[in-house]
């Protein structure tokens, strides 16, 4: 379904709505700039990549690591840092959220850069977070079971 | 045979490579086409590979077209946004291309001109889902095509990537968005590629999509520092010390291939061979004669 690769016919935010919700973005931003150095998307992913901002990869993927990361788990573009989606693999199997995943992050809607994403969720521009995963690793072995469903 | 009907039949497939020249001359592609025609089953054309400005993937794919040889389009994220992507694939389905190959591409610090802007509006995965929305008659806008492409839609792996459970997560990802064959990063570490393709057959990735494993014949020592040096590939140690003692390299890389070919073809869910000759495409003729494709090719794939 093309509803869930993108946001589609979504209006363009404007400046005056920027203007009135800069105190939200400020507020989210004393939380998530230290904590998981937010890169302020408004698109947050954050709850399907074990809470850390995969925005800062180089090439801000939102769907898992590129080729060129290494052996050891290094970036492609700054060998001597981890590569981001390495560092979220391995906490998504700390904390049991390894089936999260297996899901295709939608493209990035490139209009709610420097919005704020909790009222983006708010305002049903983005989906909600995933707060809780049950029987993570039981989905992961039916998700591996079943295969990928190809729809062609 | 069309690389699309070679994929449904049980035989092995042998892809090449062709990298574009850095200028306008497209006899520079016709007189490479030469070395892979009637050898290969298709060829590959990079995109700016190495985030190098080259002739376009495109127009060099119609020039293979032209010249009797199956391309196969490589399409990067790194130098276009989706509406550039859309309307380049749409350009080169009207130019009769079926095949493509959605890859992420090398960021652009890699390249001559360091100051680009990297693109990356979509990744290789959302390509990948974007292309079979077309094949399907829809643009990302949700606007219905009158006539819809028909692509064949590849993706790429690198099996030697750390952690690989993440490597293959990524992978089931692409045969979802709609990938038929993924081709691999050059293969040089069997040991640790012979596990990541366990692990692909036993998550059932095989079944859904054919593997190319990658086989780069290596020309010299250089090359293999060259290659070293590029994300995502490792050199087996006794390689580059076979490399370094052989009095002729190059016969030496030949060997080398012609060992990594014949034990990548013995391997359960390898589909074939995808062959990137970097800058040496002479060698093609003489690598197969070397590893006796033809009698390689009889029979079905292990």
């Amino acid at each position: 379904m093309l509803k869930d690769l993108l946001s589609y016919h979504q209006p363009p935010i404007s400046a005056h709505e920027r203007r009135v919700t800069r105190l939200a973005l400020f507020v989210e931003d004393v939380f998530k700039a230290p904590l998981f150095h937010c890169q302020r998307c408004g698109e947050c992913i954050l709850s399907s990549t074990a809470f850390i901002c995969s925005q800062n990869c180089p090439k801000r993927l939102r769907n898992g690591p590129c080729g060129g990361t290494g052996a050891d788990g290094s970036c492609e573009v700054y060998p001597e840092k981890k590569c981001v989606w390495y560092r979220i693999y391995l906490r998504s199997k700390t904390l049991h959220r390894v089936s999260l995943l297996f899901k295709t992050n939608k493209i990035h809607n490139w209009n709610l850069e420097k919005t704020s994403a909790w009222l983006n969720v708010f305002k049903k521009r983005i989906d909600p977070p995933i707060w809780f995963v049950r029987r993570d690793q039981e989905k992961v072995k039916e998700i591996i079971r079943v295969g990928p469903q190809r729809k062609d | 045979m069309a690389l699309k009907e070679k994929i449904d039949s049980k035989q092995l497939i042998l892809c090449g490579e062709i990298s574009p020249p850095q200028s306008c001359d497209g006899d520079v592609i016709r007189e490479k086409a030469r070395y892979f025609k009637g050898l290969v089953d298709a060829v590959n054309i990079t995109d700016n590979q190495t985030a190098i400005a080259r002739l376009s993937s495109i127009a060099s794919a119609k020039i293979l077209l032209d010249e009797g040889v199956e391309p196969i389009m490589q399409m990067t994220c790194r130098d276009r946004n989706r509406l550039a992507m859309q309307s380049d694939l749409l350009g080169a389905a009207a130019l009769g291309l079926r095949n493509l190959l959605c890859v992420t591409g090398d960021y652009p610090t890699f390249g001559d001109q360091p100051e680009a802007k990297g693109v990356f509006d979509l990744d290789s995965i959302q390509l990948i889902a974007a292309a079979s929305h077309m094949n399907q008659g829809l643009l990302l806008s949700g606007h219905e095509m009158k006539k819809a492409p028909d692509f064949l839609i590849g993706a790429a792996a690198n099996p030697c990537g750390q952690p690989m459970e993440m490597r293959l997560i990524r992978l089931h990802k692409k045969i979802q968005a709609g990938a038929r064959f993924i081709q691999t990063q050059a293969v040089f570490d069997l040991e640790l590629f012979s596990r990541w393709l366990q692990q692909a057959v036993a998550w059932g990735l095989t079944e859904k999509a054919v593997i190319l494993a990658g086989v780069l014949p290596l020309k010299s020592v250089k090359a293999v520092r060259h290659m070293q040096q590029v994300p995502g590939v490792r050199i087996d140690e006794g390689y580059v010390h076979r490399m370094q003692q052989a009095n002729d390299p190059q016969e030496e890389g030949v060997k080398i291939a012609v060992e990594i070919i014949h034990a990548l073809v013995r391997m359960k869910g390898v589909a074939g061979i995808h062959l990137m000759p970097v800058m040496w495409e002479s060698i093609t003729p003489i690598l197969l004669r070397e590893a006796g494709w033809t009698t390689l090719n009889q029979g079905e794939r292990p």
